[in-house]
């Protein structure tokens, strides 16, 4: 059988991190085609914040690659490089107003100072050290250096403007068949031949993959009206946010809120963390649960007014690491999902290293155990079932 | 008496008809009110203290019926002025902001919100004393006096006449009116309207031509401009163009239905009135009616009384689209034409060529993540159908994304003062 090949690679789910991988493929002379059932950025990418951080990630293989993601992030956003202008270097901040959270914040010191760079640790002390505006039940409050921030639907967006990159939606992927000499995509809107297959579907990567350990954890986001100055230079996390994303999931002493400052002079407050996928349901008692704690440490939200709010759902490992690396039964599919809370920070070195594996070359130097560490191979993986 | 509440949002003719049926089965009822008095868009009630002179005695009439009604119920019925409802959650929680903020788990909920005013943009649209005629005659209503300065009406509809009739009774008749379409061509599809809809629009005119108003048919509203402190209205027609001068404009293209509340909910939801289909106040008094019966039916296990109103409503479909055809006319081809930098989306300032830059076929997600509309305050409850017009027709209709909450900004103050859910929002338990 030889069916003519339509692209070198068909990328199936059109979120940042289908879309970096797709701008590191066409970067690299492939002829790529991105297929999304919705269209960019259509679940998580979309409803999501953008913290590119070191600090928040687990120590370890999660800590090391958004390390390397967050330089690679940095040098894709110089001038010229598809993330100029997306992506923006703040500083920020993380507050404890308990013992438990002060304890997490030491923590993150430690860690931080084990990874050597690129993100330190400029001031920490009481709430008056840095930043004027805290409230008063602040025990805690470290300012870090090095870190940014890019909206996902906007890094989406400049990765697939690249050249030679197809897009094609509404489509979705149904079913595959793999041979000695390529793929055959099926999709809703017809058949694609390519070499080999990305399947970057997020959360529905369930759906596909029934044995898949990908569960949906939905988080609540909520944006206000502008602010008239805009006294916060960057996102001021609560420090049971590290607990959140350190530690094994336990009932949390405080939310773990978020105040990120957008440039429109908005804020967006966030999240929480729920066992289910649906994106419709948002609640008043957690956005005034999200809220309180907001204002309760930048009193000055206290004037703003809730325009809107919103929920995205995160894809969650069972053991907390994304999955990427080829499907063994079928190696010329290769599975990106899991990014949980993280997808947005590590999609510019994961599109990097997956387009290494597609092309079939070595990853990265110093990256290869991390890398590995991520293989679905770690989970049983029966025959996939269609769409 | 804790037991939970059905809540009635919106004390117009659908609500308080509404209201008026539940509680006449026994169920107790709240009824919430963002204004400070009832009577929604047509029976808006003056403020305290001041005398009502432009309500006709048909409306009078109208009126003292349906707050009998309500009134007949006695404390089954609960009218809460100054309180606004900021939606309801899947959960069933509704948060009601104002005098008093509260989060509520009623065991059912009527939405009898009323229609929106549609304006289609033109050039100078967002000026500062360019407004709806129909904010206009809340106000002249709410005074019981029109508002000073030269006014101008402008768009098109029945309502202009309406707005125009009452700003005489105000004491302020307009400097013109400008109507799009040409009703007065029609003859023979006006008399194939209920009696009550040519009785109502001879009355407008008789008080219009008494008060010398010029009635300016088949002219459009090409632009607004500020001068001087002034505004100046450029109109054009067959023929030819020229302007008024104005200190406050109205602006009006009909009106339609307005449903922006989220619908998943673990409670029984209904929609009544012009919220639901802009129909009018006739068939919003049977709509609210019917709403109340079908609900008391689905939280009893009862089978709904009569069809009677259901026939109303539709004898009120028909001549709504008598009267549609009547005034018709062709914006479309003033909405291609418009300016790169006519404002489209006024609460994030996004223009004509915003949207143009977008693409040919922009996506859903385009439009509002690269685009900004819908995520203003309003989210999109104003521009969604003209930039459906603009780019994608067939779609004419369908919701720029999902329907947020909450349903208009909040305080965030507001949110924290409402405290823990109650049941029943009075007792507080
Ligand atoms: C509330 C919240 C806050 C967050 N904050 C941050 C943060 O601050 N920093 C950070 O780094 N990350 C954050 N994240 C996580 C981040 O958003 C995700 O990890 C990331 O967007 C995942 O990208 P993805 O490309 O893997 O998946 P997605 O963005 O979910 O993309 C999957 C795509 O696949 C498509 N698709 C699904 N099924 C099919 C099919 N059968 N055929 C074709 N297409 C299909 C979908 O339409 C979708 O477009 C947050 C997430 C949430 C929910
Ligand atoms: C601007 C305008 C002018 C009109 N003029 C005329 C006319 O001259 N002649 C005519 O025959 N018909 C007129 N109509 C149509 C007529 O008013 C309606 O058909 C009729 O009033 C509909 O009744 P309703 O109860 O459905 O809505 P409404 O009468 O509009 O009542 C809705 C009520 O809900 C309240 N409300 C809305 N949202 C909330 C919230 N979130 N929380 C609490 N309360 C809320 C509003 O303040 C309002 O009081 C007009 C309509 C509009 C919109």
């Amino acid at each position: 059988m030889s069916l003519p090949m339509d692209y070198d690679v068909v990328i199936a789910g059109a979120g940042v991190i289908g879309a970096s991988t797709a701008f590191h493929l066409a970067r690299r002379g492939m002829r790529v085609a991105v297929i999304d059932a919705t269209g960019p950025a259509a679940a998580a990418s979309g409803a999501s914040d953008g913290a590119v951080s070191v600090a928040s990630k687990k120590p370890g293989v999660m800590a090391r690659l958004a390390t390397a993601s967050l330089l690679y992030t940095r040098s894709l956003a110089q001038t010229g490089g598809p993330l100029h202008g997306i992506y923006s270097a703040r500083p920020g901040y993380f507050f404890a107003t308990d013992p438990a959270e002060e304890l997490a914040l030491d923590s993150l010191i430690s860690k931080l100072s084990g990874l050597g760079g690129p993100v330190t640790v400029t001031a920490d002390g009481n709430g008056n050290i840095g930043l004027a505006g805290l409230g008063p039940t602040v025990r805690r409050l470290v300012t870090l250096t090095g870190e940014g921030h890019m909206l996902g639907f906007e890094a989406v967006r400049a990765y697939l403007s690249a050249a030679n990159i197809e897009t094609i939606w509404p489509d979705r992927l149904m079913r595959w068949e793999a041979d000695d000499a390529g793929i055959t995509v099926e999709t809703s809107k017809g058949h694609l031949r390519a070499g080999k297959m990305v399947a970057a579907l997020g959360v529905s990567s369930a759906a596909l993959f029934p044995d898949l350990p990908v569960l949906p954890r939905a988080g609540q986001l909520i944006v206000t009206d502008r602010a008239p100055g805009q006294p916060l230079p960057g996102a001021l996390t609560a420090a049971s946010y590290l607990i959140a994303k350190t530690a094994e999931r336990r009932a949390l002493p405080n939310p773990p809120v978020v105040i990120d400052p957008l440039v429109t002079g908005q804020f967006l407050i966030g999240s929480s963390r729920e066992d289910h996928g649906d994106p419709s349901r948002v609640d008043f008692p957690t956005m005034r649960k999200l809220v309180a704690r907001a204002v309760e440490v930048w009193p000055a939200l206290g004037a703003r007014q809730i325009i809107r709010t919103f929920a995205g759902i995160r894809a969650a490992v069972i053991d907390g690491m994304p999955i990427v690396g080829a499907v063994p039964q079928t190696p010329r599919l290769i599975l990106a999902t899991g990014f949980e809370g993280d997808g947005i920070c590590l999609s510019a070195v994961m599109g990097r290293e997956i387009a290494a594996m597609v092309a079939g070359e070595p990853v990265t130097d110093g990256l290869a155990a991390d890398i590995s560490a991520l293989t679905p191979r770690r989970f049983e993986i029966g025959e996939a079932r269609s769409a | 008496m804790n037991e939970p509440v059905v809540l009635v949002v919106g004390a117009g003719l659908a609500g308080f008809s509404a209201a008026a049926e539940i509680a006449g089965a026994g169920l107790r009822v709240l009824v919430v009110e963002q204004a400070a008095a009832p009577g929604g868009a047509i029976h808006r009630q003056p403020l305290p203290g001041i005398a009502y002179p432009v309500a006709s005695a048909v409306h009078r009439r109208r009126w003292t019926q349906v707050t009998a009604s309500v009134r007949a119920q006695g404390d089954r019925i609960e009218i809460r002025y100054g309180c606004r409802f900021a939606g309801l959650d899947h959960e069933g929680t509704a948060l009601l902001t104002g005098a008093r903020n509260a989060l509520v788990r009623p065991r059912a909920l009527v939405i009898a919100t009323g229609a929106a005013e549609r304006v289609r943009p033109r050039p100078g649209w967002t000026l500062p004393n360019v407004m709806t005629a129909g904010a206009l005659q809340i106000r002249t209503k709410t005074l019981g006096k029109a508002p000073d300065g030269r006014i101008l009406l402008g768009g098109s509809g029945p309502l202009l006449l309406a707005a125009g009739a009452e700003l005489v009774k105000g004491g302020n008749p307009p400097v013109a009116i400008i109507e799009a379409g040409r009703p007065f061509r029609h003859v023979i599809g006006s008399l194939g309207l209920p009696l009550p809809y040519l009785r109502e629009a001879a009355g407008y005119m008789a008080t219009l031509l008494r008060a010398r108003v010029p009635v300016l048919t088949g002219t459009e509203i090409v632009r607004i401009e500020k001068r001087s402190g002034a505004l100046t209205l450029h109109v054009e027609s067959s023929s030819g163009g020229r302007t008024f001068d104005g200190d406050l404009i109205g602006l009006h293209d009909g009106i339609r239905a307005s449903d922006h509340y989220a619908a998943a909910s673990s409670i029984p939801v209904m929609r009544a009135g012009d919220c639901r289909e802009a129909l009018g106040a006739r068939a919003a008094l049977a709509d609210g009616r019917a709403a109340g019966a079908a609900l008391v039916a689905e939280l009893t296990g009862t089978v709904p009384a009569s069809a009677k109103d259901s026939s109303r409503i539709e004898r009120e479909r028909r001549a709504q689209r008598r009267l549609a055809r009547i005034f018709g006319h062709d914006g479309s081809a003033r909405l291609a034409a418009l300016p790169a930098d006519t404002v489209i989306c006024r609460c994030e300032n996004r223009t004509v060529g915003d949207l143009r830059a977008l693409g040919p076929v922009p996506t859903d997600r385009d439009l509002r993540l690269h685009g900004r509309f819908a995520m203003g305050a309003c989210q999109g409850r104003f521009c969604t159908e003209w930039v459906r017009a603009l780019t994608d027709p067939s779609h004419a209709g369908s919701p720029l994304g999902a329907v947020r909450l909450p349903a208009h900004p909040i305080a965030i103050a507001d949110l924290l003062d409402a405290g823990g859910i109650a049941d029943n929002p009075s007792t507080g338990e």
